[in-house]
């Protein structure tokens, strides 16, 4: 059992770490690397500020782009802390959702705090509420308050999203199978990290002297609560960039590439000659007016009048 | 209501999910037993397809052999692999891979589209119904995990030639207004995958509206306007304009015609010249009252403003559009200028500035702010008490939710409407609704896709007015709804004056907010709008 406990808690975590960046780095490299698409913008666009949309200016090429990053930032900081979209279009689904995302953001929070925590105490600073550190008591009790918020507001926002699943005809109907795996993924994952703390590590002290093997590459062989607590972890990180729930990433895209991407064409930009290079690109398509294996440049009207009077 | 399943689309009920009158949600004073679709001839049921809702928007043909059963399948499957090919679809790659990996299936969505709305809630109209078809078919047969795990891991739906036939339909029930986008939490554009999938339609298996794509954007590139105009009828209706303007103003203007070197070129929806020509000579007034260097172009791309293939086709709409911007190169004009039209404004503005490399960069613009800069410059005088009467403004979703254009139209009202006069419709500016007859509706006239169109997809837009006007609608009143967009007037009179009948109803008409500002110039001596005569 030892032995297996071990592989859970260092080899397959590690695994499940590299994992994920690697499959997260190469998504990201992949949405970046697309060409330039047509400009699809929706409004309002808060990097425009208070003054709105420059469509609404004469000669507005002219102008120079408004930019208020402050705006941005504010929407986006609502966007990402609170869920606005759902909170403002439907508060049924908000009341889940935003405890199981607050319970992500917390059990963020708690990690950095573990291995924030496993620094210090290979420092030689015990992290322990009678430490001799002022920072070491603060860093155990943040610890043990963001691990539990997190878990706990996780876990119901969990329930409450599968509750709505099997209750909620509409919702039950557009759902496809992986969104209840999904769903029971994140039970597991809260639900294990709550019955680990619970039964064996209230302080995180297990889980803080984990991490720090873990760090200095000798991991050792933790309880079985807390090996299933990893185990289900490290689950959710092999699985996580393969699946919609990479949406965080996405989001990203949607956001700052597509909706708010209000760059116009400059002569000489990087972005002219990247459009330059795609309208080079060979299409294929098969339907009789397009002229396929020629370039998009090439089916222009001048070019396609005899063969439109087809 | 019977419920439909993603799993189930390929059934071959007669028809899946059929759209009954009582199913809809009646505007106030509407009786819906009063409602009567068009009755198909068992012979035109014989042959074109109506099994998604008992409509057709683009009478498919119905396969009559198991080989044409496959190939509709095969064409496809080869459209939706393209689909997701940089050299085929770079346009909209990443969009489109974001929003078919990355939806949640929150349905939050849902009850922001007013055509599942006013259905009474159909499952099939739902907005992310139809992409989500896409992503299961997606999944079923272009992902490994799909061709292993099926219905595991979300592939479960098997493709037939229905499957194929309700999506074709399907999509042609989303007026692309993207309103669905604009509250989805992640992003994810459920609209652009409509469109994205009228692409697979259009570009691959050559099937599209015929009002859209062969007497539309073909007819277009053809002749010059999908009116059918040719430059010579282009010539003569600015005659007729002329003389329009003569009779209502009491004097003839010259509207220049291809002046070289102008400042702006004015391109107008084409429809405005055969269906409203009160409009472009609204513009003529105003244009030569403030003194502006202008023209028109009747190069045979240069006087039509439309782009269809902004709804369904990237081949088409970038030929429209490249021709276009030519045409006023050609003319060497300073810019070019949009009429009152909310998709010829979006597709020429902002979606085809990735398209305008070179010299083809030619400054763009949609016609508000230049109509804002006139009224608020003081080179023309405006009485606001002529236009003492209740006025609500339609947002076209092309103009406000997708370019953010808002305040000018509303300053140029609170400089010609008399006080109090003019009322916001619930839910205005980006948070508008569609009048129904987006994505190319206004012009999708065969079959029984009107009777559709004018019950269901208008019927939102119905219910605003109603709720604008709701302090006066006496018929004692006159009225005006003011769409400054072509398609939006087209829904406006095929829907609300025609199916609702309003006019006749409530005294409500609808036209142009050119219109309105002329009929607020001091100088003209009689009213341009009237209630009388056909507007």
């Amino acid at each position: 059992m030892d032995s297996l406990t071990w592989f859970i808690s260092g080899p397959l975590l590690y695994i499940a770490v590299i994992t994920f960046v690697v499959v997260t780095g190469k998504k990201i490299l992949y949405f970046s690397s697309m060409p330039r698409h047509l400009r699809w913008d929706l409004y309002p666009v808060p990097h425009q500020g208070p003054e709105g949309s420059k469509y609404q200016k004469v000669d507005f090429s002219k102008l120079k782009p408004q930019v208020h990053l402050m705006h941005e930032l504010w929407e986006m900081g609502q966007e990402i802390l609170f869920i606005k979209r759902a909170f403002k279009n439907n508060p049924k689904i908000w009341k889940s959702s935003f405890p199981l995302h607050a319970g992500i953001y917390l059990c963020a929070v708690w990690m950095a705090l573990v291995i924030c925590g496993a620094i210090v105490e290979l420092a030689g600073i015990p992290v322990y509420k009678t430490s001799p550190s002022t920072l070491a008591v603060v860093l155990y009790y943040a610890t043990i308050l963001c691990g539990v918020a997190g878990a706990v507001t996780g876990l119901a926002g969990t329930i409450g999203l599968l509750w709505m699943r099997y209750f909620d005809e509409g919702m039950r109907d557009m759902a496809d199978f992986i969104t209840y795996v999904n769903l029971y993924l994140m039970l597991l994952v809260f639900g294990s990290a709550l019955l680990a703390w619970w039964n064996v590590d209230p302080g995180y002290n297990w889980i803080r002297s984990h991490t720090m093997s873990l760090v200095t590459l000798k991991p050792v062989a933790p309880d079985l609560l807390i090996a299933m607590e990893i185990f289900w972890f490290s689950v959710f990180l092999l699985y996580l960039p393969f699946s919609r729930m990479l949406h965080f990433v996405a989001k990203y895209y949607f956001y700052h590439d597509i909706m708010w991407d209000d760059e116009s064409m400059k002569p000489g930009s990087k972005l002219e000659q990247d459009v330059i290079a795609s309208l080079h690109y060979k299409l294929n398509w098969n339907a009789p007016h397009i002229t396929s294996d020629a370039a998009w440049v090439d089916q222009i009207p001048a070019d396609r009048k005899e063969e439109d009077k087809k | 209501m019977k419920k439909i399943l993603i799993k189930d689309f390929g059934s071959d009920d007669e028809v899946l999910s059929p759209l009954n009158p009582e199913d809809l949600l009646p505007i106030p004073g509407e009786n819906l037993e009063d409602i009567k679709f068009k009755k198909i001839k068992p012979e035109t049921l014989a042959k074109y397809d109506f099994s998604l809702d008992g409509f057709s928007a683009l009478s498919l043909p119905i396969p009559q052999t198991k080989e044409e059963e496959e190939a509709i399948v095969n064409s496809f499957l080869k459209g939706l692999e393209k689909l997701f090919v940089k050299e085929n679809n770079w346009g909209f790659l990443q969009p489109s891979v974001l929003s078919t990996e990355y939806c949640m299936q929150c349905n939050t969505c849902n009850e922001a589209c007013p055509i599942y709305v006013e259905s009474g809630r159909k499952d099939i109209y739902r907005p992310n119904f139809r992409p989500e078809v896409l992503r299961r078919i997606y999944k079923r047969y272009f992902s490994t995990s799909g061709k292993l795990l099926g219905k595991w891991v979300g592939a479960d739906l098997e493709l037939n030639w229905r499957v194929v036939y309700h999506l074709a339909e399907l999509v042609y029930r989303c007026t692309i207004c993207r309103r669905c986008a604009s509250v989805c939490p992640i992003g994810v554009d459920n609209a652009l995958l409509s469109r994205e999938l009228r692409k697979i339609f259009s570009q691959e298996m050559g099937i599209a509206p015929e009002n859209v794509h062969r007497s539309g954007s073909m007819q277009h590139l053809r002749v010059g306007s999908s009116t059918g105009m040719n430059p010579v009828a282009f010539k003569d209706s600015i005659e007729f304009i002329e003389d329009i303007i003569e009779e209502k103003i009491g004097r003839r203007i010259t509207i220049p015609v291809d002046k070289e070197g102008a400042d702006i070129l004015l391109i107008h929806n084409a429809g405005e010249y055969v269906s409203w020509p009160e409009n472009p000579a609204a513009f003529a007034i105003l244009f030569e009252a403030a003194g502006l260097n202008w023209t028109l172009s009747s190069d045979s791309m240069g006087y039509e403003g439309v782009n269809y293939g902004v709804w369904y086709d990237d081949v088409q709409f970038a030929r429209v559009a490249l021709g276009q911007i030519k045409a006023a190169k050609k003319l060497g004009v300073k810019k070019i200028v949009v009429g009152e039209c909310g998709h010829a404004t979006k597709a020429l503005v902002s979606i085809a500035d990735r398209l305008a490399v070179g010299d083809l960069a030619i400054p763009r613009e949609g016609c508000l702010p230049l109509l804002e800069s006139i009224v608020t410059s003081g080179k023309i005088k405006f009485d606001p008490s002529r236009n003492n009467f209740p006025v609500t403004l339609h947002d076209p979703c092309n103009m406000v939710r997708l370019m953010g254009i808002i305040s000018p139209q509303r300053n140029i009202l609170k400089h010609i409407m008399a006080p109090g006069m003019f009322r916001e419709m619930p839910n205005c500016g980006v948070d508008n609704y569609c009048c129904g007859g987006g994505s190319g509706f206004a012009v999708m006239n065969t079959q029984n896709f009107p009777n559709w169109r004018d019950n269901l997809a208008s019927r939102h837009k119905a219910r605003q007015v109603l709720e604008a006007f709701k302090d006066c609608l006496d018929p004692s009143i006159p009225k005006y709804y003011c769409a400054p967009c072509s398609n939006c007037k087209g829904a406006a009179r095929d829907s609300l004056i025609e199916h609702f009948g309003f006019r006749e109803k409530y005294n409500i008409i609808y036209a142009g907010l050119v219109e309105l500002m002329v009929n607020a110039m001091v100088d003209i001596p009689e009213p341009f709008i009237s209630w009388e005569e056909e507007f």
